[in-house]
């Protein structure tokens, strides 16, 4: 059945659809644009005028091996902050699936660290994982001569700031975790039980498959905050140590179009960026729904 | 596992994750020398000094960036809520297959990086004349927020029945009239999600506000933070008060409205 509108379309449209679209169109459409425009030039905006340099850009992009090296710290980092949460989370909120005072504020206190800002997270793992830091000082207690640099050393920086994102997005899951599993009927564990099934082939052929919607929203923004990272980058390593060890390809965006006004070269990498995010988001998104329809 | 198992082992391993946490706490309250000394102790006993020099620095630093971030988030929240639930009420009373597709550019938004944007939006700012302001970083927060407020206020308005706003239009309401009266009290608990999500994302955001509002013109708490570790890297005291302080209101308003929290986060999740 269709319904007459009652007002004209173009005018519900003007009055309360316009101004949102407006503002985001300025700003983020347009900008996507001028940023494709962008990596098609050698656009310095302290170097006019730029010239149109084709798919230079992007040529030289994969050759490039300060990029290739950000790619694969990229993902590198992507991987841990997608799987490790996961699975701690599952296991978390399975512990404190359960009533009363004591777990409802230990949940509260996994989740505070999702609340933080980055930024704050990002200086207490600085104080922490100091050579002369408290982490550092409780493993000399315990004898071990020569604690490791968790941020100097650079086979292991980016591993370090790879765990502090993985302490900030726990709780997360935790919380996501607990909402599916209070969603699993408990006559479905009670008839399992009945059948003879122990508490792991409970879980493996009961509750984990209902988890299925939590799995897919917590892989997705998971996903989509890792490959993003930036503030503790900056705020933890800037970067290093050495040449790009810590380098993500967001961290890599704005220094060079930023600190070093290569806006052409770097608007090339970020449509690289945007474009590995959007494929990537589509394609577990894809396979996690399916998981979810064949249940 | 069974009953007395499960709590112990619930308290170890919260215990081992809130280590970072006992750190900044315990460090707030102790004097400069102490935090070098022995950072893992109990402060005792605890002193109010470290806050008292943040909160009386010459140059107010604290209240400044205090300021800012409270005006930000504040503007950037009030207009996001008021243009994606109209426009949320659009994509979801229309039937046109325009607003379909508009839906999808819209939901495209939630998985761009900021950092791919930011390059021409610095740029459109300056030409706009509202670089290194408040109002061009509340204009762009509102742009890059404006898919999630849509995304979470167009699911609830489809809950909404229809009839409702054709009977009081019917009554000779405008729909503005209708919108504003009727069916934005309806959704209160989008609307809650909208500000608490928001509201702690924009407070605790670090890289729009470090290069919109630039190194001079103004601070926000999380770059007036990031700015003064550098500077008094040997005040340790300090850095931890003013993180406390600067968490603080979030903290306050996270645990007092935690339930909201909780049901805004997981609706999505056990919803599908």
């Amino acid at each position: 059945m269709r319904r007459k509108p009652i007002l004209p379309r173009v005018w519900h449209f003007a009055s309360f659809g316009a101004p949102g679209v407006v503002v985001y169109l300025c700003f983020v459409m347009a900008p996507i644009l001028i940023s494709f425009g962008y990596s098609l030039t050698n656009h310095n905006p302290f170097n006019p005028p730029a010239e149109f340099v084709g798919l230079e850009n992007y040529r030289l992009l994969f050759q490039d091996e300060q990029f290739l090296t950000a790619l694969r710290v990229t993902t590198i980092l992507t991987v841990i902050v997608v799987i490790v949460p996961n699975l701690l989370g599952l296991g978390v909120a399975v512990l404190l699936d359960r009533k009363g005072w004591l777990y409802n504020a230990l949940r509260s206190m996994f989740f505070t660290p999702v609340i933080l800002s980055s930024v704050v997270v990002s200086i207490i793992w600085t104080k922490l994982l100091d050579d002369r830091g408290p982490v550092n000082d409780a493993l000399r207690a315990l004898g071990v001569e020569h604690p490791p640099g968790w941020l100097s050393d650079p086979d292991l920086a980016l591993y370090s700031v790879a765990s502090i994102v993985c302490w900030q997005m726990l709780g997360f899951c935790v919380v996501v975790y607990l909402a599916g599993l209070q969603g699993v009927p408990a006559e479905l564990l009670e008839a399992a039980e009945i059948d003879g099934a122990g508490p792991v082939r409970r879980f493996r052929a009961v509750t984990w498959p209902l988890l299925a919607p939590s799995l897919t929203i917590n892989t997705v923004v998971l996903l989509i905050s890792a490959f993003k990272t930036y503030d503790y980058v900056k705020v933890v390593t800037n970067g290093g140590p050495g040449s790009g060890t810590t380098a993500t390809i967001a961290f890599d965006v704005l220094a060079t179009g930023l600190d070093a006004n290569h806006v052409g070269y770097a608007s090339a990498m970020a449509m690289v960026m945007l474009v590995i995010v959007a494929t990537l988001t589509t394609i577990v998104l894809r396979f996690l729904r399916r998981r979810e329809v064949d249940l | 596992m069974r009953s007395k198992l499960r709590p112990v082992a619930a308290i170890l391993v919260s215990a081992l994750f809130a280590v970072p946490l006992y750190y900044v706490l315990v460090n707030v309250f102790k004097p400069g020398d102490q935090i070098a000394r022995t950072p893992a102790s109990v402060p005792l006993p605890p002193t109010p000094a470290n806050i008292h020099a943040v909160l009386t620095r010459p140059d107010g630093l604290f209240w400044v960036s205090l300021a800012n971030s409270v005006l930000v988030t504040l503007l950037s929240i009030i207009v996001l809520t008021v243009l994606s639930a109209m426009l949320g009420h659009y994509l979801a009373r229309s039937a046109k297959r325009w607003t379909k597709v508009l839906a999808l550019i819209l939901l495209a938004g939630l998985m761009i990086p900021p950092q791919v944007i930011l390059i021409p939006v610095t740029e459109v700012l300056r030409l706009t004349g509202l670089m290194a302001t408040i109002q061009g970083l509340v204009l762009f927060n509102v742009g890059y927020y404006v898919p999630f407020g849509v995304f979470v206020f167009t699911g609830f308005i489809r809950g909404v029945p229809v009839e409702l706003e054709e009977a009081a239009l019917l009554d000779g309401a405008s729909r503005t009239q209708v919108f504003w009266r009727i069916v934005f009290p309806l959704l209160r608990p989008a609307t809650a999600s909208v500000l608490i999500f928001l509201g702690v994302w924009i407070w605790n955001d670090f890289i729009d506000p470090l290069i919109i509002l630039g190194p001079s013109q103004g601070t926000t708490v999380t770059t007036g933070i990031y700015r003064s570790i550098g500077q008094y890297q040997a005040d340790l005291g300090s850095v931890f008060a003013l993180m406390f302080l600067a968490t603080l209101p979030v903290l306050i308003f996270y645990l007092a409205l935690q339930k909201q929290f909780v049901k805004g986060l997981t609706g999505g999740a056990t919803k599908g």
